[in-house]
């Protein structure tokens, strides 16, 4: 399939300090790809991911989902379509002093009444549900556990989980391995592929490290100071992109 | 692309009228601050110390003089390394190395305050010699040996108002409870910044909030017992408005230092903004919250204790009646009894609040 899942044209955004952190930027993204997102700090990225599914607002440009604007919607519109895009965080965003199964099933807010939410009144299709997508990250048996007593790796995957029970057509990704150790961020990496693969969820993920990027990428774009530079395959960034894109003095860091 | 990027800068405000504003402020400042100085040196300095004058006349020209004084005063030293109001506001270059300890300006504080504090003396009248007067130590003396003789023969009406007492200082916790928790999130600015509307209603909380926490629970307590009756339920009425406000604030001031990320997480999964609030909000704060209360209750005790004094009910007006009287062994025992219950509240709010935290 290479239909077109999101298409996002001329987004600048300029927030209310006078940051311009996007500017023009253009691109389309396809069914099933995993998109990532490179470029330094600063240079637009989390802002970029953050206005797809509007926690941030665009100030000028326009994104289309499926094929439907989604630049200006409001209220519930915009509520059930964020129920379709899943995100993930650095800081992984867990809530803290709840169980690894409540955290989950946070995933099915927007398809579960208020009060019954409230009161912790979730289907039992959605528990089973939330155990076999718990399953599914490896973590079973750690359901009841308080979420932030986990490893930061393990809390990861609770938030994939997490973001899985929206049944999201796309997952954003800010900087998912970021704050974890090179092994951990394999694994976490290895699990976003698998949902990206068997699941077919279109990715996009925030990246710093370009080693990662060869290894899960299946296209890169590149922002420098909010303008899109680059856009290709992982394999094309030589060493001349790689200065253009991390400045002149960069050197390539790789994690194993 | 050029284009729109030029477009977009006009929108944010033009730098020139946020420096004007700024400027303006920092002359405010300087003014009311050199008008400050000019009316103490006058009136303490000049009047109290060097005239010695025991009730000096006072006219409302003064002050109006010493605001002229000062608008002079700061225009003349605005220019200077003396101007307060520029400091605040970073409108020096300074040497970010050098630290604002030895600037002038810095040296022209310590010397307010140093000028505040000779005042404050002459205000409050400090005197070390009717502090050790002969006459004044006997009355002491009389206070003190009564107070550690105390009168146990009115050990039982004692120990019921202080039940009273405690009662009194939980309902006025617990019903204040509900509506401090939901007031606390309209004072809180992070959760209601979104819209015009939601600002206009933390605007108002706060100023409802600030509104009924400047006035003492004391003076409150005289305008319950004018309207309920003197006794426990105008005390209780005087402590539950003042704990609604103390309480929404520092609820309020909990949840504008919780993390986003849960907030922010909840808000990409589509949920509802109660189900964020709920989700995202409540788990951060609960346990904030139960000890705030748990201490607002142990402050409610010894508050209680104060209001009795103006007719609140309970061990404080019992207190009252007997030190109206002069029977100071029985205001002996009634203070033994207020010092037990206050250590033990302190005692237990402090171990329930360190077995939850």
């Amino acid at each position: 399939m290479t239909q077109k899942i999101l298409e996002v044209e001329k987004l600048n955004k300029v927030y209310p300090n006078g940051t311009h952190a996007l500017r023009g930027v253009s691109f389309d993204v396809n069914r099933g790809e995993f998109l990532v997102v490179i470029g330094l700090s600063g240079s637009g990225k989390s802002t970029l991911l953050r206005c797809i599914n509007r926690l941030h607002e665009p100030t000028t440009g326009k994104i289309l989902f499926e094929g439907n604007d989604i630049t200006n919607i409001k209220g519930k519109p915009l509520r059930s379509l964020r129920s379709r895009i899943g995100m993930i965080f650095q800081h992984f965003n867990l809530i803290p002093r709840k169980t690894v199964l409540t955290n989950v099933l946070t995933g099915t807010l927007a398809r579960t009444g208020i009060v019954k939410s409230i009161f912790g009144i979730f289907p039992d299709e959605e528990r089973k549900k939330a155990m076999d997508l718990i399953a599914l990250v490896g973590l079973t048996g750690k359901e009841n556990r308080r979420a932030d007593n986990l490893s930061g790796g393990q809390q990861q995957r609770v938030a994939i989980a997490r973001a899985l029970m929206q049944n999201p057509s796309i997952l954003l990704a800010d900087e998912p391995v970021a704050s974890l150790d090179p092994a951990t961020s394999h694994s976490v990496m290895q699990y976003l592929k698998k949902v990206n693969e068997e699941l077919g969820v279109t990715i996009i993920c925030n990246l710093h490290f370009l080693s990662l990027v060869r290894q899960y990428a299946t296209r890169v774009i590149a922002l420098k100071d909010g303008i899109l530079i680059y856009e290709g395959n992982p394999s094309e960034i030589d060493e001349n992109w790689f200065q253009t894109i991390y400045g002149e003095d960069a050197v390539e860091v790789t994690i194993d | 692309m050029k284009a729109t990027q030029e477009t977009l800068q006009l929108t944010s405000e033009p730098k020139g009228l946020a420096q004007m504003k700024k400027v303006m402020t920092a002359y405010a400042i300087d003014l009311i601050h050199w008008a400050y100085i000019t009316l103490v040196t006058y009136k303490i300095i000049y009047q109290k110390i060097i005239m010695d004058l025991r009730n000096p006349d006072f006219s409302w020209n003064e002050p109006v003089y010493a605001l002229a004084m000062g608008a002079l005063l700061a225009i003349a030293f605005f220019f200077t390394k003396l101007s307060l109001g520029r400091a605040v506001k970073g409108l020096y270059d300074l040497d970010e190395n050098q630290g604002v300890l030895r600037e002038p300006f810095t040296i022209l504080g310590y010397f307010t305050l140093f000028l505040t504090f000779i005042a404050g003396l002459f205000i409050s009248q400090v005197s070390i010699r009717e502090f050790l007067s002969e006459a004044g130590l006997l009355g002491a003396k009389r206070i003190f040996t009564a107070l550690l003789h105390p009168n146990f023969g009115i050990i039982e009406p004692a120990i019921f108002a202080a039940i009273e007492t405690i009662y009194m200082a939980f309902i006025a916790t617990i019903i204040a409870l509900p509506f401090a928790f939901t007031l606390g999130f309209f004072a809180a600015r992070n959760l209601m910044n979104g819209s015009p509307l939601f600002f206009f209603l933390y605007n108002l909380t706060r100023f409802f909030l600030n509104m009924t926490r400047s006035i003492e629970p004391l003076v409150w307590a005289i305008i319950f017992s004018v309207w309920v009756g003197i006794g426990p339920f105008a005390g209780m009425l005087a402590l539950c408005l003042h704990s609604v406000s103390s309480l929404a604030k520092l609820y309020s001031e909990q949840i504008e230092n919780i993390s986003d990320g849960p907030i922010e997480a909840m808000t990409a999964t589509g949920a509802h903004p109660i189900q964020i609030i709920w989700f995202g909000v409540v788990p951060q704060i609960i346990l904030p919250y139960l000890s705030f209360t748990i201490y607002r209750w142990d402050i409610n005790v010894r508050m209680a204790t104060v209001i009795g004094l103006v007719g609140g009910g309970g061990i404080g007006t019992m207190l009252m009646q007997y030190q109206g009287l002069a029977k100071w062994n029985e205001v002996g025992l009634l203070a033994i009894t207020i010092a037990a219950i206050v250590w033990v509240m302190d005692y237990s709010s402090s171990k329930i609040r360190e077995a939850i935290k």
